[in-house]
């Protein structure tokens, strides 16, 4: 400490060297090295993305999912390192930084809340499981009779209707699963409730909307152009698409609140190199969600609900032509649509929770990357402050 | 061997029983519900259910049973619907949300019909110690056994469902269950009694906001939220949720393999989530000096909640709403931490030049040791909080000057305390730099004099500040504050008693009588513009503090009167057997005199002195 005075000039030094702009410095070197490591590892991983999903199936699985969950804390730390590590603070402080850096932090703000809504969705899938399993566990009785039929009916019914609920609308799903009305009600709104298994206490607060999220995400989502793509800004700029894919691909998996109008295409410059596997599954997302709207059936582009609910709607056939015994073909179907819906359920069983964990720690990450860097940025304004 | 006809019989009746009740069938099954008519038809009910369910045990595959064991399957599944109808019935006619007045004291702890756990024994653990005004000791070392599950003094059940309910939903359950049908049980009793829940938490005035929603409103409005938020949270955990597990437990208890613990996650883990997020909102809002205290209130809330989090959120399913809740309190820690670290910053990096008029407190001077009077408030969370000690110097390595801090000096002192002692070192040298812009040096020490004697009466007024502080640190606060005063009087007049030296003035000669008169003029002269000067500037001056301002005009008094009147006796002779002395001889004694009492008022004065009367 009592060698201010060297201490003094030294770091007067250093900070005149970093603001020169064309600089033959060592560290500017290692600095280009790092940001193209970066855009090479955020493409690699989204081509191996790519690769994980077959044609035929939809992309949105819930293993998918997580893999993508994990390339997103992968890529997140390598950006918090390219950022922050051994940096003047006062860098991120400056020009287009000072505009960028603080539009990413409020992404990443509307990201935190998004993955509190995914986390809910969860739970409602696992609602469809818990269905699913009433129906397996009804035609896993041998011999199936009318009882089972019935019984599979019934929860067959109540995963359609819930499957099929439009966010946002008010619907009719709950009334069915009374099996009939009842006079002396406590009270109209108390039946009509009764058996709505969307819980109220499941939802966001009110008015809130996935879809409008996104789409605020992604406002201001340039990539940078002419001198400002090189340096830190590029950097930001993919990280920013790299959460707002994330995100989105979230939000069309798994039931959020309100997701009419959620957006199916992002303004990602074609020509971007570490950008290509991404676009491409941009668009096969995309292309499903568009389809699965034309239906009317938007619970979800998850590929495990997808399945529920094709095997559902053939059980549904089933269950209505169904008469004591039934025929051996038809059971043997039957018995092997069972087997795959029972092949779901323990797929969802052994995958949603891990997956509502994975959530919550991409929430944990964010918010911590966002508090070292709100901290960089306080040191570095004070720094440029005048002070005595 | 029985004929089958016989076998049979009683089990058509039990068809019979069930199939009248068949709602899909019947108009009159629709509109009455079973468990609303007399015990009888009850019982018959369950009977026929049982009967069905026992027959099926003893079912065989082969031909004409098969009809049979089918009839059966569907008669069951009849029963099944029917009860699960029944069920939900029963459990809406008791969903009343619990009343907030209900968790007054007195309605609890006095209703013998309410909780029968020993939670009733410690007649000190009223409930009002919920209020968050009261750090409630008791609670902290009576919830820190948690051996057993109502050990924790605070938790408040409820009987949410009237006993002869509780049998009846009891003895759906069992059937359900042992029918299989223990999917549907939970599904059912988990969207009523969510409702439940739901309809509680808005009597409590708990809000759903997002995130989003929390950073956009303004901190005053917050820190009204955070209040209700306390409060309400505690109501929540130890009587909403604790009532809920126990209903689970008096319904499902013995049925099935952890079925209760099953249908208390349906029913709370959403509310919980829902209630742990606003918390969690605030904890990660962008921190800024003014929230310490309402974060420090939250967390001090929180942390008083988890050993009744921990108790009714015990079971391996519920872990993740306990590790939330830890998380969140760490969070809230952290936030406390990085805030108090803020202030530091900010502190030191008070940028305002504008010097303040009169050289009176800097409004910085007031806001810091306002806020670490507070702190010294809040020092017994804080003492745990707050772990390292102020990061001094590195953190300031590009700004030449830093002010320092031994730390040897302050062996034994907390944490906490040492950062106090940080912040009112950085405020001091803060405020020295702020004295550098007075263009008069003497102004510069007064106003250094001022704040720092507002620091030590700070302190010295909390007994908790002054205890963290220490009294050797305050000797030095004081030994300062000496110094600027002396600075200021060196500042100012030694100048002005200058001219009242003997040096010079004697001439040697042979006609003059020893004394140069017109260096004595000179002298007079000087003295007279210089004392004006002063006085008319610092009159305007301000030292807030009255004895402060007595003590410093009395110090001027003891340099200045002495020597003007001693100056005065020696050479007035010398001016007066000369012309025009009274341009020279302007201010008797006592006009000086006068004069001093109007330094440091804060207000200008009239120019016009009087004059020396002759």
């Amino acid at each position: 400490m009592r060698a201010t005075d060297n201490q003094g000039s030294f770091l007067n030094r250093i900070s005149i060297r970093r603001n020169q702009v064309v600089s033959m410095d060592g560290n500017h070197e290692q600095e280009l090295e790092d940001l193209d490591l970066f855009q090479k590892h955020v493409a690699d991983r989204f081509s191996d993305l790519l690769s994980s999903t077959s044609d035929d199936d939809s992309v949105l699985s819930i293993a998918w999912l997580r893999k993508l969950l994990d390339a997103f804390l992968c890529c997140e730390a390598e950006f918090k390192a390219v950022l922050l590590m051994g940096r003047d603070p006062s860098q991120i402080s400056k020009p287009p930084l000072d505009r960028l850096v603080p539009e990413f932090l409020d992404r990443v703000v509307k990201a935190l809340d998004v993955c509190n809504a995914a986390a809910h969705g969860v739970e409602s899938v696992r609602h469809y499981q818990k269905l699913a399993e009433i129906v397996v566990a009804a035609f896993e009785q041998k011999p199936i009779g009318d009882g089972q039929v019935r019984r599979a009916k019934k929860a067959l019914n109540s995963l359609m209707l819930t499957l099929e609920d439009k966010e946002g609308s008010t619907h009719k799903s709950a009334e069915r699963t009374w099996s009939f009305g009842r006079r002396g009600a406590p009270s109209n709104k108390d039946r009509s409730t009764a058996g709505n298994f969307r819980s109220l206490s499941w939802t966001m607060s009110k008015g809130w909307s996935a879809a409008k999220q996104i789409q605020a995400m992604s406002a201001n989502l340039v990539a940078p152009r002419g001198g400002e793509s090189s340096g830190l800004a590029l950097p930001v700029y993919i990280m920013s698409t790299i959460m707002v894919f994330v995100m989105w691909a979230l939000v069309a998996a798994i039931p959020c609140q309100e997701r009419n109008g959620l957006l199916t295409h992002f303004p990602v410059p074609r020509q971007l190199g570490w950008a290509q596997s991404m676009i491409v599954l941009q668009d096969r997302i995309a292309e499903e969600w568009k389809k699965k709207k034309e239906k009317n059936k938007l619970a979800g582009l998850l590929e495990e609900t997808q399945r529920l609910e094709r095997l559902g709607l053939s059980l549904i056939e089933f269950s209505d032509s169904f008469q004591f015994p039934g025929e051996a073909e038809r059971l043997e179907e039957v018995a092997a649509q069972v087997s795959e819906l029972s092949e779901i359920c323990k797929k969802m069983e052994e995958g949603l929770v891990p997956l509502q964990q994975q959530i919550r720690e991409v929430f944990h990450r964010v918010v911590r990357s966002r508090t070292e860097i709100l901290d960089v940025l306080d040191q570095g304004g004070k720094m440029s402050a005048p002070t005595m | 061997m029985e004929p089958p006809e016989d076998k049979r019989a009683p089990l058509d009746a039990a068809e019979e029983v069930i199939l009248r009740w068949d709602s899909t069938a019947s108009e009159e099954a629709r509109e009455r519900m079973i468990f609303e008519s007399d015990r009888q038809e009850v019982d018959r009910y369950l009977q026929a259910v049982d009967e069905i369910q026992l027959s099926l045990s003893s079912v065989s595959l082969s031909g004409d049973e098969q009809q049979s064991g089918n009839k059966a399957n569907s008669t069951i599944q009849i029963a099944m619907a029917r009860l699960e109808d029944e069920f939900r019935n029963i459990l809406l006619n008791h969903t009343s949300p619990i009343e907030p007045d209900s968790f007054d004291s007195t309605a609890l702890s006095a209703d013998p019909g309410s909780s029968s756990r020993s939670s009733i024994d410690t007649p000190s653990a009223e409930l009002d110690e919920l209020d968050d005004d009261h750090l409630n000791e008791e609670d902290l070392s009576a919830s820190s056994d948690r051996s057993s599950y109502r050990s924790t003094s605070s938790i408040r059940e409820i009987d949410l469902v009237p006993s002869e309910a509780v049998l009846d939903l009891r003895s759906i359950a069992e059937r359900m269950v042992s029918a299989g049908y223990l999917r549907e049980c939970i599904q059912v009793y988990g969207s009523v009694r969510k409702l439940a829940v739901d309809a509680s938490f808005r009597r409590l005035g708990i809000e759903k906001l997002s995130i989003g929603d929390v950073q956009r409103l303004e901190w005053e409005q917050l820190e009204t939220k955070i209040r209700r938020w306390i409060r309400a949270a505690k109501v929540c955990v130890r009587v909403v949720f604790a009532s809920e597990k126990k209903l689970c437990e008096q319904i499902f208890e013995g049925i099935g393999t952890a079925v209760d613990d099953a249908c208390f996650m349906e029913t709370v883990k959403g509310p919980a989530i829902q209630l742990f997020n606003f918390a969690e909102a605030i904890s990660i809002s962008r921190r800024s000096p003014e929230k310490l205290f309402k974060i420090l209130d939250l967390h001090d809330g929180l942390m008083d909640l988890i050993p009744d989090i921990d108790v009714v959120f015990e079971s391996k399913s519920s872990e993740s709403i306990r590790v939330q809740a830890a998380e969140i309190l760490s969070r809230l820690a952290e936030a406390a931490r990085g805030i108090l670290s803020e202030f530091e910053n900010a502190v030191l990096r008070e940028p305002s030049r504008v010097p303040v008029p009169g050289g009176t407190i800097h409004p910085l001077t007031r806001y810091v040791m306002n806020y670490i009077s507070l702190i010294s408030d809040y020092k017994q969370t804080l003492n745990e909080l707050i772990v390292s000690k102020p990061s001094t110097g590195t953190r300031y390595s590009s700004d030449p000057t830093t002010p320092d801090m031994e730390f040897a000096e302050l062996e034994g002192k907390t944490p906490l305390a040492l950062h106090l002692i940080w912040v009112i070192v950085i405020l001091q040298f803060n405020l020295e730099g702020k004295s550098k812009h007075y263009k008069d040096l003497s102004l510069a020490h007064l106003f250094m004099m001022n704040n720092v004697h507002y620091i030590v009466e700070k302190v010295k007024g909390s007994p908790e500040l002054r205890e963290m502080i220490g009294d050797d640190y305050l000797k030095k606060l004081t030994g300062k504050l000496r110094q600027a005063a002396t600075n200021y009087l060196r500042a100012t007049w030694v100048r002005v008693l200058y001219s009242l030296r003997d040096e010079g003035l004697h001439v040697s000669g042979s006609f003059s009588s020893g004394v140069s008169k017109s260096a004595l003029r000179e002298r007079f002269k000087s003295f007279n513009a210089m004392f004006e000067e002063v006085h008319r500037t610092q009159a305007t001056w301000l030292i807030p503090d009255v004895q402060l301002r007595e003590e410093l005009r009395i110090s001027i008094s003891e340099k200045l009167i002495p020597a003007y009147r001693s100056f005065l006796g020696r050479f007035r002779s010398h001016i007066e057997s000369g012309k025009h002395p009274e341009n020279y001889i302007k201010y008797s004694v006592e006009d000086l005199e006068a004069a001093v009492l109007d330094f440091f008022e804060g207000f200008p004065v009239s120019q016009h002195l009087r004059r020396r009367s002759q």
